[in-house]
């Protein structure tokens, strides 16, 4: 596959076996959450308003996967810049919920440098990358000054480190793997295991859950639906990893394994890094524009910790988008070597 | 070291419909780059074609907050005065329009919050709440409202009685009231006309009012709006750079 047929090309989006069993998946799963609720509730076996909010929560489900999957199947292009206005949104959100949109330039300076991340995927340009997200924060801490204002100088630039990191490097990472030629089992797999590590830990806390994980932070959480979200999400990342690369049962277990612990631990870390923000804000959601869910990083919040571990993981075992030509725009634009 | 201190959106609660009729609304970064944008293009078009003049900016605050009034007769009253005021104050200028008018529709209302950076106000009931969470706002966030006491344009150009409505917003607030004049508006665009024709047009700003002091009853409400009125008048009559 040439560099441009994964920017833009569909064709070539069921290639592989772990996308079409994915979409598959997901699709019966939306179908099962749109049509079951109905069908239960006018059997009188759960409540009206029960059924009501899983079919809004399913509703939004329904949104979310085609704003997510149709660019993802679509081209690499597509997938970043859906992931570019995903990152964006997150970041309004954060800066929404902690005041610190009100601080015009390190909102703009952040923004900038979340952008820079972005381009840097986009062309496939990984000294670009990692630079933008090392200096990232010094900018940040060097445009802020220029207000002169030094009361409250080092809660506004944390924000906006913070906000910068998590929300624009983080799912920065996540881009980036739209650089390799195998992305779209490589994005649908991650994205699907991280938001059903979720779900399994619901429900093994629901079946199993005694003892309280982490109280003060998150009341719900349970040690059992920590411990039952690891094994599945590890099982779960097992049979895909093991499907997507090859010989990837016998030569590949143990990072799989690995990577599938990773995935789980820091999935549920990331759930828990936005309950503490959360709990410190004051605040139930940090948005209202999923209905049924609350904010996008209300849903997306495991996915921040996530995806830099994994794409350095996954970079040092295997590599990602190596075989694809590196400075797509700036090589012609520059001369750099493509 | 100073504690960490949030104050979260006013508007965070609210769904993206419901936000831009909101009084709470606050603009986020597209909304203060919309406003920065509409207010550049107003400028231009009022320097070019109406040649805007101004006079008394001495008259505001260092800082907001404030709570500017004037006369209204016309459309382009409320772009005059966002066009004159500080540009560093942009992202916290709301003119306070009639929800009937301006907010009538999803479209509209979209438009005037997004470009404008407007706020509704109910003319009919003038919710008590609604005016409860603006004097929140004035004091807690810095800052400045756009206002025209009048209510309604005026259809011959005089300046006529003020409404309660900015008493209660401003009787007992330790916020400062800044009075203006607008000259020739009424001539360039009035109330039948569908567009606007060139034609000079001049602002002038007055000494700033405080009601501090002043009851937040009734009596103080009518004591303001006999004050502002009276100033708003003797900003006219002390003339304006434009005849």
């Amino acid at each position: 596959m040439t560099s441009l047929e994964r920017l833009i090309d569909p064709r070539f989006a069921f290639d592989n076996p772990v996308t079409v069993g994915l979409v598959c998946v997901a699709v019966a799963l939306i179908a099962l959450g749109l049509v079951l609720p109905g069908v239960l509730k006018k059997a009188g076996a759960i409540q009206a308003e029960l059924a009501d909010e899983v079919f809004v929560r399913s509703r939004s489900w329904v949104v979310l996967a085609l704003l997510i999957g149709v660019p993802i199947l679509l081209g690499a292009a597509w997938a970043i810049a859906g992931l570019f206005v995903l990152a964006v949104l997150c970041y309004a959100e954060f800066a929404r919920a902690t005041g610190l949109f009100r601080c015009f330039r390190v909102t703009v300076s952040a923004a900038g440098c979340i952008a820079l991340v972005f381009f840097a995927v986009l062309d496939h340009w990984f000294g670009l990358f990692f630079a933008a997200v090392a200096l990232g924060p010094p900018v940040i801490a060097a445009v802020a000054i220029t207000a002169d204002r030094p009361d409250g100088y080092i809660q506004r630039v944390a924000l906006g480190v913070f906000a910068f990191l998590f929300m624009g490097a983080g799912l920065g990472h996540l881009a980036y793997f739209a650089n390799d030629a195998d992305y779209r089992p490589m994005l649908l797999s991650l994205i699907a295991a991280t938001q059903l590590n979720d779900v399994f830990a619901f429900l093994c806390g629901k079946t199993f859950g005694r003892r309280k994980l982490i109280p003060n932070t998150s009341p719900g959480k349970t040690v059992a639906g920590a411990v039952g979200a690891v094994i599945l999400t590890t099982l779960l990342i097992y049979v895909l990893g093991g499907f997507f690369l090859p010989d990837g049962f016998t030569r590949y277990a143990p990072h799989i394994i690995g990577l599938g612990v990773m995935l789980s631990v820091l999935g549920q870390l990331g759930d828990l890094m936005l309950s503490s923000i959360k709990r410190d804000l004051g605040v139930k959601d940090m948005g209202t524009t999923i209905p049924g869910h609350g904010g996008l990083l209300d849903r997306f919040d495991s996915l921040l910790l996530v995806a830099p571990a994994v794409f350095h993981y996954v970079a040092y075992f295997r590599g990602v988008g190596e075989n694809q030509t590196p400075h797509l725009i700036t090589g012609p634009l520059l001369g750099l070597p493509g | 070291m100073k504690d960490f201190e949030y104050e979260p959106a006013s508007d965070l609660h609210l769904a993206p419909g419901e936000r831009s009729t909101s009084v709470l609304r606050e603009p986020g970064l597209i909304g203060a780059a919309a406003h920065r944008v509409t207010r550049g293009v107003a400028r231009t078009y009022l320097k070019a074609a109406h040649r805007l003049d101004v006079a008394g900016l001495e008259h505001l605050p260092v800082e907001p907050p404030c709570v500017v009034i004037a006369n209204h007769t016309s459309h382009l009253d409320a772009l005059a005065l966002m066009s004159a005021l500080p540009a560093r104050w942009c992202r916290r200028t709301y003119p306070l329009a009639a929800g009937d008018v301006f907010f009538e529709s999803p479209r509209r209302a979209s438009w005037s919050s997004l470009c404008l950076n407007a706020l509704p106000v109910d003319r009919e009931h003038g919710r008590r709440h609604a005016i409860q969470n603006l004097r929140d706002r004035l004091g807690r966030q810095g800052c400045v409202f756009v206002l025209f006491p009048e209510g309604t344009r005026s259809a011959d150009g005089v300046l006529h009685e003020f409404k309660l409505g900015l008493g209660m917003l401003v009787a007992g607030a330790a916020v400062p009231v800044v009075p203006c004049w607008i000259d020739g508006a009424h001539r360039c665009w009035p109330r039948d006309r569908r567009w606007p024709r060139p034609g000079p047009l001049g602002l002038r700003f007055g000494p700033a009012l405080h009601f501090d002091d002043t009851v937040n009853r009734r009596r103080g409400w009518e004591d303001v709006v006999s004050a502002c009125t009276a100033a708003v008048a003797a900003v006219r009559d002390g003339g304006c750079s434009r005849p």
